[in-house]
């Protein structure tokens, strides 16, 4: 039987990772609860995206651990933990660009099924995203919004356990974004867990179920959207602290690690 | 630097000493050295020749880093440039009575607008091309300099008898005289490049280019124009090394493919688009020849084997050289 | 693609070789000669084809194996008195142990990085193989006793060209193609997708190591003497590459529609023009680089004659 709800899925224990003399993860630690949606935010520089690499085992951790479903997976390379049941889109998206649409869907291995039942899974999840008529088309000459759908289609390709998106919602047009949603939440429904950073409030604040902020690096605060958004340590990591004659603080708009 | 970056550096310091050390056990197991001093000082004289030949090689291969630096390309006919250097200087010298040295007035400034005019029809294709296309245009621009100088000039081996004898270092050491200008030459030539790409603001474009071309644009700096004149100075650096190569040694069309890949091995090691490391790197590789050459038997096959393995262990090891970042 | 395509094709393939092996005996030497030239070369493009256009890492010292092919037949049978056609085999074994031996450390470079270093290896083969000279006769080369009418050759060069065409034409039109052309477009993103890479990467490198070698072999049968500087001639990587930028990189037919254009132009214009010839030669080269990097299959994609990506 796999995890239950409430059970965690996915657990950071104390991530580092440093980058010459910026620590871009600084003692980073969480744990995502299975078959919920969780928000990862944090101002710019804060260390998401290095996270999320860290976790899907783009980076290696200068130490802490990643722990999958009381697996550690340190030590695996990218696609091993790809077939463990993780997968994940890019900020920037990341399709083949002079493969069709098609062939970025086939592109993907570990399924295990013959090459009939691949292509209809493949067939399904073009539909389910609206690029049919597209199929043939080169992902290169898709608008951006296509190819952050088609990435999308294709990270569930496996029908993974734990889907990682990264800014889903930038640069995308509202209709989009709410095409997006939709499916997030059918995902969600059909007991996957996902982790979703984004800089987007309306995304976060009103989809997800927890929330993790990081700042500097570490994690600041976590909890459901009503407290995240009444919490003062966020509030300050986004905003700054209101500078007083005696203050030794950060500025606002002070200089942050890009 | 990264630790795994300090690591890959460390790592490769060790594998020069070996390198180095290589020739001197092969030689001592084959029993081409000895241990007294009338041969400490033919090694002396190997080393010091070494350092001499390296200070040309270096000519050659600043140029090539910096086309590489810059735009990313491969001059497969980098050594055929060199190739032309060596002809147009024998041409000045037989036709036109004009003594090699000065001859540079003269073919400096004609290589310039060649490597320009290569740049401006030719290589625009290939900056952000995948590699295969700059490969392919140069290899082709080589190929067909390398039958054309044929067809002008046969396929003899030509020289250009200039500043005959020696000059007794010390007791012991004498180099060629012809060696010793190439090589003052070689350093005032370096020199000038070196202060031109470190004081002059064009100079530091071209460094800014070589560093990130995106945000060398967005500083507003014109980088059409960088490639051109880059492609240039590339040009006539190897024309100079031609040159100061058609005093020592004989040289037929054929030739350049060799001076390629040594210039390849010269700019791996010293670091892409690394001005200093391509100077550092051919006077590595100068000493490394010489000392294969005097002390490994069979040493003149094993001198290109020198450059090529110098090469492959480097790229295997730190493919940024000694001063690039580790990944190049 | 459907299976009738596929079946198309594949008969399509079978008639030229039907044709193909029909016609010698009604041909002078000299066109015989010709004709197995060609075809080698469609063998030596769509094996460059299978690292360097498919995956993208631009081998720059393919001829390595061609060379160490040419070698290992001309000793076994020269020295060893072996049959030719085994020492195909045995030619194909040791370019499939090199590949590995050389490639999983220079796999790991990226782009031009690649390249040098594939010119280093194939230099350095050839400096190694003139220097061994107690395995390989060094400088002097190796003259093969002259037993063949150059119809065995051509029969052999014609099966391996078929076979060629078969696996590059399966890897081509496969998933395991797509994931090749994956990992050529983006090597990261390919991993995060499951894709073990470097396991990708070493398999096409050694695909892409044998049948060039087997092709060495077989014209080292043929032309009856080899020495180091004729066999690792980098030459013939350029024209591996050539002949597959011309028809097209990255597809099935433009490596063998390139083959057989370049190197038929190259018979006409060298024996018409013997002395411009190779000037003419390096020009082409530029021109094509510098104007038609996407070659004719590309050119044909564009205009809409020809179906986009390999797997449909």
């Amino acid at each position: 039987m796999g995890p239950g709800a409430d059970e965690i899925v996915l657990e950071a224990r104390d991530l580092r990772k440093a980058f010459g003399g910026v620590r871009a993860v600084d003692g980073c630690s969480f744990v995502v609860p299975h078959g919920k949606i969780s928000g990862l935010i944090g101002p710019n520089g804060s260390g998401k995206t290095t996270t999320f690499n860290l976790l899907t085992g783009l980076t290696t951790p200068d130490s802490g651990q990643v722990i999958y479903k009381k697996e550690s997976l340190a030590g695996l390379k990218p696609y091993e933990i790809f077939r463990k049941g993780i997968t994940r889109t890019f900020q920037i998206t990341r399709i083949f660009r002079e493969l069709t649409v098609l062939e970025n869907m086939l592109s993907v291995t570990g399924l295990r099924v013959p090459d009939r039942v691949a292509r209809e899974r493949a067939a399904e999840l073009i539909a389910f995203v609206n690029l049919g008529h597209l199929r043939a088309e080169y992902g290169g000459r898709l608008s951006y919004g296509q190819q952050k759908l088609l990435e999308f289609a294709r990270a569930l390709m496996t029908d993974p356990d734990l889907i990682l998106l990264d800014e889903p919602a930038a640069g995308v047009n509202r209709t989009l974004l709410q095409q997006l949603l939709e499916h997030i939440h059918r995902l969600q429904e059909q007991g996957k867990t996902i982790v979703i950073v984004e800089h987007d409030m309306n995304v976060i604040m009103n989809h997800c179920d927890r929330i993790f902020v990081m700042d500097y690096g570490v994690k600041i605060a976590e909890g459901p959207p009503a407290e995240i958004q009444r919490d003062p340590r966020v509030l300050e990591a986004y905003f700054g602290r209101r500078r007083r004659p005696d203050d030794a603080g950060p500025t606002p708009g002070a200089p942050r690690m890009a | 630097m990264e630790r795994s970056d300090v690591r890959s550096l460390y790592l490769l310091g060790a594998f020069l000493a070996c390198a180095y050390a290589l020739p001197f056990l092969v030689g001592a197991w084959a029993g081409t050295v000895r241990a007294d001093a009338a041969w400490l000082g033919i090694l002396t004289t190997v080393v010091v020749s070494g350092v001499m030949q390296g200070g040309v090689y270096a000519m050659f291969a600043v140029g090539l880093t910096l086309i590489f630096g810059v735009m990313r390309i491969i001059n497969a006919a980098h050594g055929e440039m060199v190739m032309m250097g060596a002809y147009l200087t024998w041409v000045s010298f037989f036709y036109l009575g004009v003594d090699p040295l000065l001859s540079l007035a003269l073919t400096l400034p004609v290589a310039f607008l060649f490597g320009v005019a290569v740049q401006k029809l030719l290589l625009n294709a290939a900056v952000g091309a995948p590699e295969l296309t700059g490969l392919l245009i140069t290899f082709g621009l080589g190929l067909t300099m390398i039958y054309t100088v044929e067809l002008i000039f046969t396929t003899d081996f030509r020289t250009i008898p200039y500043a005959p004898g020696t000059i007794q270092l010390t007791s012991t050491i004498a180099v060629g005289r012809n060696r010793m200008i190439s090589f003052a030459m070689a350093v005032v030539i370096s020199l000038a490049v070196y202060l031109f790409l470190k004081l002059t603001r064009l100079g530091k474009a071209v460094r800014a280019t070589a560093l990130n071309a995106e945000v060398a644009m967005v500083c507003g700096i014109n980088v059409r124009r960088i490639y051109l004149i880059t492609t240039g100075l590339a040009a006539a650096l190897a024309v100079a090394g031609g040159a100061l190569v058609s005093i020592q040694f004989g040289f037929n069309p054929e030739t350049g493919v060799v001076y390629t890949l040594q210039a390849f091995a010269i700019v791996i090691l010293g670091g892409r688009g690394n001005y200093v490391g391509a100077l550092v790197g051919g006077l590595m590789l100068g000493v490394l020849e010489n000392l294969v050459s005097l002390m490994i038997p069979n040493g003149t096959a094993m001198v290109e084997l020198a450059a090529y393995g110098l090469m492959i262990f480097v790229l295997l090891i730190r493919p940024g050289g000694l001063m690039g970042v580790k990944e190049g | 693609m459907t299976w009738r395509e596929h079946l198309r094709n594949l008969a399509l393939v079978a008639l030229c070789g039907f044709a193909l092996a029909l016609l010698p005996s009604a041909l002078s030497v000299y066109l015989r000669s010709f004709m197995l030239f060609t075809m080698m070369y469609v063998v030596l493009a769509l094996s460059w084809n299978i690292i360097s256009g498919f995956t993208g890492y631009t081998s720059f010292g393919h001829v390595a194996f061609y060379g160490i092919g040419a070698y290992v037949c001309a000793i076994l049978v020269a020295d060893y008195g072996w049959f030719w056609l085994y020492t195909l085999a045995v030619g194909a074994g040791v370019a499939a142990l090199v590949g590995i031996a050389i490639g999983y450390p220079v796999l790991r470079l990226k782009g031009p990085y690649f390249a040098i270093a594939m010119l280093g290896a194939a230099e350095g083969t050839r400096v190694v193989v003139a220097v061994w000279d107690s395995l390989t006769h060094g400088g002097l080369g190796i003259s093969l006793p002259s037993a063949e009418t150059s119809m065995e050759t051509y029969y052999a060069m014609l099966a391996l060209m078929l076979l060629t065409i078969a696996v590059a034409y399966a890897v081509g039109h496969s998933r395991f193609g797509v994931r090749l052309n994956a990992i050529r477009e983006d090597e990261g993103a390919a991993e995060a997708l499951g894709i073990n890479a470097t396991l990708y990467k070493l398999a096409a490198f050694v695909l892409s190591a044998v049948f060039p070698a087997v092709a060495g072999g077989i014209q080292a049968y043929k032309v009856l003497y080899i020495d180091p500087p004729s066999v690792f001639f980098v030459q013939i990587t350029i024209a591996m590459a050539l002949m597959s930028m011309l028809g097209g990189k990255g597809t099935v037919i433009g490596p063998i529609l390139g083959a057989v254009l370049l190197y038929t132009a190259q018979e006409l214009t060298w024996v018409n023009f013997p002395t411009a010839h190779l000037i003419a030669y390096g020009l082409f080269i530029v021109l094509v680089a510098r104007f038609m990097p996407r070659g004719l299959v590309g050119f044909a994609i564009d205009q809409g004659w020809v179906r986009k990506g390999m797997v449909h």
